[in-house]
Formats: C-alpha cells, structure tokens, sequence
C-alpha cells in the first residue's frame, strides 16, 4: 500500500543573493501529524527557507507544494491552511489585543468565535491585557498575541520562525504541550529554533543547515 | 563627598568633545557658507516681490462684496489657523523636549533640570515667534495693509504664537487636558468664522488698512501676555516629569529618519502609532460578521472609536463653499479634491497597517484585493457622501451645470479622493535595493522623489478630464478612469 503523501513537500528549494547561495538543493517533506524542526548557526539559512515555503520570498528555484499543490501565497485557500508567525508581524494599532483575535477568527469564519478567542486568551496568558493595545505591551506578549493568532483559526500547517524567542520559561512549557497538542490533532508543525528543549520535546525530525 | 556637577560644566564638557571632533573652523564654516547666505538673499527677495505682486494683484481682481469681505476677514482666519497650527505642533512635541542621550544620562543625574530645558524653550519660543510672524507679515502684505498696520499685525501674531509655546509648556509641566482643549477650541472658532463667511452673516470688520491706537493696543497686551506666559513657562520648567520630556525627543529622530527617505506614509504611521500608543486601552467591542465583512465592521468600530476620523472630512465640507464664495470659478475642482484626498487620509489606518505588513495580509484567507476592498469600504462611504455634499458648490462654481451634472461632478470628485488616498495609502517605501542614481544628496533609489507626489499624481490625472472636458463628460470619464486605478491598485503587489 502507498504511504501517504506528505502535507508540504519541498524539492530543490534554492535561494541565491547576489553571489551567494543560502540554500541549495534543499528537499524536505513534512508529514500531517509530524512537526520538524530546521537548526542551525545564524546566518545558515533557516529563517530564508521558511520564508520561501511560505511565500514571503521568492525562491530563486525549486518547488513547494502544500497537500500535492503549489504554494501561492496569493491563494485563499493556501492562506487558510498555512499558519505562519514570522518576525515581520505587527499589529494595528488601533485594535486592542482580543479584537484582533476576535478578528482573525471571524475573517476565518471560525463558529463560536468568542469561545475559541476567550480559551487561546486563557493559554497564552494575555486575558489581563485583552482590552490593551498592542503598542503598549512587552516584546514577550507581543510574542505571545502572534502565537496566539495562528491558534485561533483553522490551520493544517503551523509555520513558525523561533517560537520560543522573548518567551520565559512558563511560556515555552506551554509552546511545547501546544505543539504536542496541534501533533496530536492530525496538524503538520514545521519550526525554526535555536531552543533544544523545545526541539527535544515536540519534533519528530530534525534538519541541521550547518 | 564631591558635589553634582552642574548643567554648566557638563555642557562645557559636551562642547570640549565636540570641538576636538571639529573638523573646520569657524572662519571656514562661515567662508563655505556664503552660497547658502546668496541663496537665502535671492529666494528672499524673489519671494517678496512674488508677494507684492499677489497683493498688487488681487487688490485689482478682488471686487465683489463678496470677495472683500473675505479679503479682509482672511488675516483674522490665517491668524486662528497659525495658533492652532501652533498649539497641535506644541503638543505633539511637548513643546520641551530632550534628546534620547540627554534624557538618558542628564535627565537621570541631580542637576537643575530647568537650565538644561531653558536653551530649549528660548529656541522653541523664538521659532514660534518668528516662523509665526513672518506668516503673518505675508498675509497682511496681502490683505493690503499698510506697513505699519503689517508690522503691527506681524508682531501681535508672532507674540500670541510665542505665547501658545510658553503656555503650552506650563500645561505640560501641570497636566490636565487644558492644551488639547485649547487647540479643538480654536480650530472651532476658526471653522464657524469661515462657516460664518460662506453663509454671508460674518459682519465685514472695520477696515484695518491704516495703523491706529487700537493697533498699538493690541500690541502692548500681546507683548504683556508674551513675557509674562513666557516667565510661567521658565518657573514651571523643574517641574516638567521625564516622561513627558523624552516622547517628543523620541518622535524627532523618526520623523527626521521618514523625511530623509521623503516617505509621507511612514509620517503618517509614526504619527498613528504615537496616538495609540498614548491611549494604551481602549473598550473592546466583540462580535460582528465573518469573512471580509469582518474587516468593514472593524472600520466601523474604529469610526466609533476614533470620531474626529470623520468630524475632519465634516469640518472640511465647508472649504469647496468657501472657495466657491470666493468665485475661483473651475479652480473648485482641485480644491474639492484636493480636501477630501487631505481630508480622508485619517479613514484609511486599516489599509496602511494591511498594505505595509504583509505578515498581516498573511493572517487572512482572502484575495489580496477582497482584503484592500474591505478596508476601503467605510472610506469609500464616507468620501463619496462627502463629495455629493459639495454638489452646491459645484452648482454655484461652474457655470452652465444644471443640478444633475452638479451631482456627477461633485461624486466623480468624492471617487476621485478615494482614489488618490488609496494610491497613497497602498504605495511601497522607497526601495534601496533597486539601482541607484546620483544625485546632490548622494545616491537615492528611483523611487524616492516621485514618492513626494504620490496620490496628487491620480488625483491631478482624475481631476483633469473635469477641467479639459464638458462638466458632464468629464465626469463620465474621470469615474471611468477611477475604476481603472482603483482595480490596479487593489490589485497591486
């Protein structure tokens, strides 16, 4: 019987600036229920992957395919499916921290917004600070509001660059049982980070870019 | 034990540093300057004999009742519009104000805080006192007062927005919301004198052409209030907490920074985002539609949230009329654009935030363009009501258009505002990485001039087709055009 084809499939993923090649011949595959993580030194490429399989850069060549389809970030449904918190998130500054939740979940069309919105509020600690704006919170909550954004709205993939930046210790306890918890769900976890703890306790493969 | 230095000593220092970096000499400066001095004669003198010349000029063309009237009340506006302008600058600065370093390493050390700030307030006090008189030495020239009466009108201006900066300093050492309601309460007096004028019940002012002692009066109460403000405003100088000094000396570097690259939109944000920033909560408001309908409803609550969004759009109906009492005839079309692009900018905050984030616009499941036309909805509502609402000037101004053209004109124009916001609301930063070219200031990206016309570039090719072409024909082709721009730039990467 053939295995299952894996939820995103990379091949011969390559990105070149200027002279210099960041990342060459790269091929990875990550399956549904899986999470796999990218290590590395600084500077070795991880967070440009990332950004190429999400379609915040363009590849200089390669594939990218997400359940057999070609990633466009343009696409709705690619958008609908991929979960992406990267360093480039911000907020707007007018909308204090649960109308954002509330507003990624109605965009998404999620049923019992306020419910989901008031549990993610619970995990990641924010519910003091949901009638706050985002300008006004510390870089660790900030951190926290961007995670949350990914788990109040459906997802098959969760992409995240160094999760557990700016996080305390109680807050990369929690990343990590989330990650499991997302796992065990059936989702597909692919992560950048420099945190060995996090690595051990959730990812099933690692890939070191040198 | 050693005592404190004091702000002499260490500003003595600062300088001993700074002079042994020095890499010209006084004389040198001075000798590498005379350009800059030539330049300043020549522009100087030009724009002076512009002036006369526009003096010289509308005293021959203005002479419809209506038109003097105006003519003689405008000094009156211009000089409540220069304290207002006076007032936000103030408070949006402080006024006092210190740099990062010094609010870190003087601000933090036990010397008297009101000699550090009191080079500070003498600049301060002095830039308002001069850019403020000058203004209003322009606008008498104008108006065709005689020299005295300039030089009277000059100077009291110049002492009351010398005054605006020193009170203004006394409220930021004390607190309390006197200064923001001073400013709402002046640019509201403003608004009814020129709603006043366009209705024809402002009751034209004695002339004032010639100096008299009411002149000389105004002078001396001027002047009493000018030192007497500004020596509030030094006692009051010790008392001025850190943390309304170091906001403005934060806000200097950014602006300055947002200026360099000529990116007005990166203005805009730092401004936003200051706003907040100083609010820090605000009520949530839960619940609403889903899908991009989402987005339309957040707008709504930001309109709620943030009233003077739309009040400014509503204040400003009242320019077109004006302009339409003052008779500039086809002129009425750029200005009525030209107030609702200026005008609408404040209703577009969602469509900058989504169009300079992407890892926002990622957030989303929804088309690139369902998203931008979500976030242009509300505007859109606003701006082309608001452009309907200048049909009577439109009727007024143009000759030959009946009620219904009126109507197509002044909604073309409200289209044509939106546009022009959204070009400039969704346009990228200046790109470094792209070639380069040489230029006076060193070498600048392509981009980074044409960045300073964006949005009155769409808004003058929308704009035109009323100008060139038959009232009702121009607006056929200007809403033609509108649609063409407003799907490219939804669309736009």
């Amino acid at each position: 019987m053939p295995s299952k084809p894996p939820l995103l499939r990379v091949r011969g993923l390559r990105r070149r600036f200027g002279d210099v090649d960041v990342v060459a011949n790269f091929d990875l595959d990550v399956r549904a229920g899986k999470a796999v993580a990218l290590t590395g030194r600084n500077g070795s490429g991880k967070s440009t992957v990332l950004r190429c399989i999400t379609g915040a850069d363009r590849p200089t060549a390669g594939t990218v395919e997400l359940d057999g389809v070609k990633v466009d970030e343009r696409s709705p449904k690619i958008r609908r499916d991929l979960a992406v918190v990267m360093d480039d998130m911000d907020f707007f500054p007018d909308l204090s921290v649960v109308e954002h939740l509330d507003l990624f979940a109605q965009a998404h069309r999620v049923e019992d917004v306020e419910r989901v919105v008031d549990a993610v509020l619970q995990e990641v600690g924010l519910v003091p600070q949901s009638a706050q704006l985002p300008g006004t919170l510390s870089s660790g909550q900030r951190r926290r509001l961007a995670l949350a954004s990914a788990f109040v709205r459906p997802r098959r993939l969760l992409v995240l660059d160094e999760p557990e930046q700016r996080l305390d210790r109680a807050g990369l306890d929690w990343l990590a049982e989330r990650l499991s918890a997302e796992k065990a769900a059936g989702l597909g976890v692919l992560l950048a980070s420099h945190d060995q703890t996090l690595v051990e306790a959730v990812v099933d493969n690692v890939v070191n870019l040198g | 034990m050693k005592r404190p230095a004091e702000v002499r000593e260490l500003r003595g220092q600062i300088r001993h540093w700074r002079r042994g970096r020095a890499e010209l000499s006084l004389a040198e400066a001075i000798g590498d300057a005379y350009i800059a001095v030539f330049a300043a004669v020549m522009l100087g003198s030009m724009g002076i004999s512009v002036i006369l010349n526009l003096r010289n000029a509308s005293g021959a063309l203005c002479t419809s009742q209506a038109c003097t009237t105006a003519r003689d009340v405008m000094p009156w506006l211009f000089a409540g519009v220069e304290v207002a302008v006076c007032l936000g600058v103030a408070r949006l600065f402080g006024p006092m104000l210190v740099s990062p370093a010094i609010g870190t390493w003087l601000l933090s050390a036990p010397v008297d805080r009101s000699s550090l700030l009191l080079p500070r307030l003498a600049g301060t006090g002095t830039a308002a006192f001069v850019v403020g008189g000058a203004l209003a030495a322009v606008v008498g020239t104008l108006a065709g007062f005689s020299a005295g009466t300039i030089a009277a009108f000059a100077i009291s201006t110049a002492a009351v927005c010398l005054c605006t900066v020193t009170l203004t300093t006394v409220v930021q050492a004390r607190g309390g919301p006197a200064a923001k309601i001073a400013t709402w309460l002046v640019a509201g007096l403003v608004w009814a004198a020129v709603v006043a004028l366009v209705l024809q019940v402002l009751p034209a002012p004695a002339p004032q052409q010639r100096f008299s002692p009411a002149w000389l009066a105004a002078l001396v109460v001027a002047g009493v209030l000018a030192v007497g403000s500004a020596v509030r405003a030094f006692a009051d100088l010790p008392r001025i907490h850190r943390d309304r000094l170091t906001p403005g000396g934060s806000l200097v570097p950014s602006l300055s920074g947002a200026l360099a690259t000529l990116d007005l939109a990166l203005i805009y944000d730092i401004l936003v985002s200051r706003r907040w920033l100083a609010r820090s909560t605000v009520r949530p408001y839960r619940g609403g539609p889903k899908g991009a309908a989402a987005l339309v409803w957040r707008d709504l609550v930001r309109l709620r949230r943030s009233p003077q969004t739309v009040v400014v759009p509503a204040a400003a109906i009242v320019v077109p009329y004006l302009g339409a009492r003052l008779g500039i005839g086809e002129g009425l079309v750029l200005l009525i654009g030209l107030t609702g692009f200026l005008a609408g900018l404040g209703l577009c905050s969602a469509l900058r935030v989504l169009s300079r984030t992407p890892g926002l616009m990622r957030c989303l499941p929804l088309e690139r363009w369902e998203v931008r036309a979500a976030t242009l909805a509300v505007p859109a509502v606003v701006l082309v009501a608001w452009g309907l609402a200048t049909a009577p000037a439109v009727h007024e101004a143009i000759g030959g258009t009946t009620w219904g053209t009126a109507f197509w004109v002044a909604a073309a124009l409200g289209v044509a505002a939106l546009t022009a916001v959204t070009r400039w609301m969704t346009a990228a930063p200046p790109d470094y990485l792209k070639p380069l070219v040489s230029s006076p200031m060193g070498a600048v990206p392509t981009s980074l001039f044409g960045s300073l016309a964006r949005g009155f570039d769409v808004l003058l090719l929308l704009c035109a087709p009323l100008l060139l072409a038959s009232p009702a024909n121009g607006a056929f082709i200007s809403l033609v055009l509108s649609g063409v721009v407003l799907t490219y730039l939804l669309n736009r990467p």
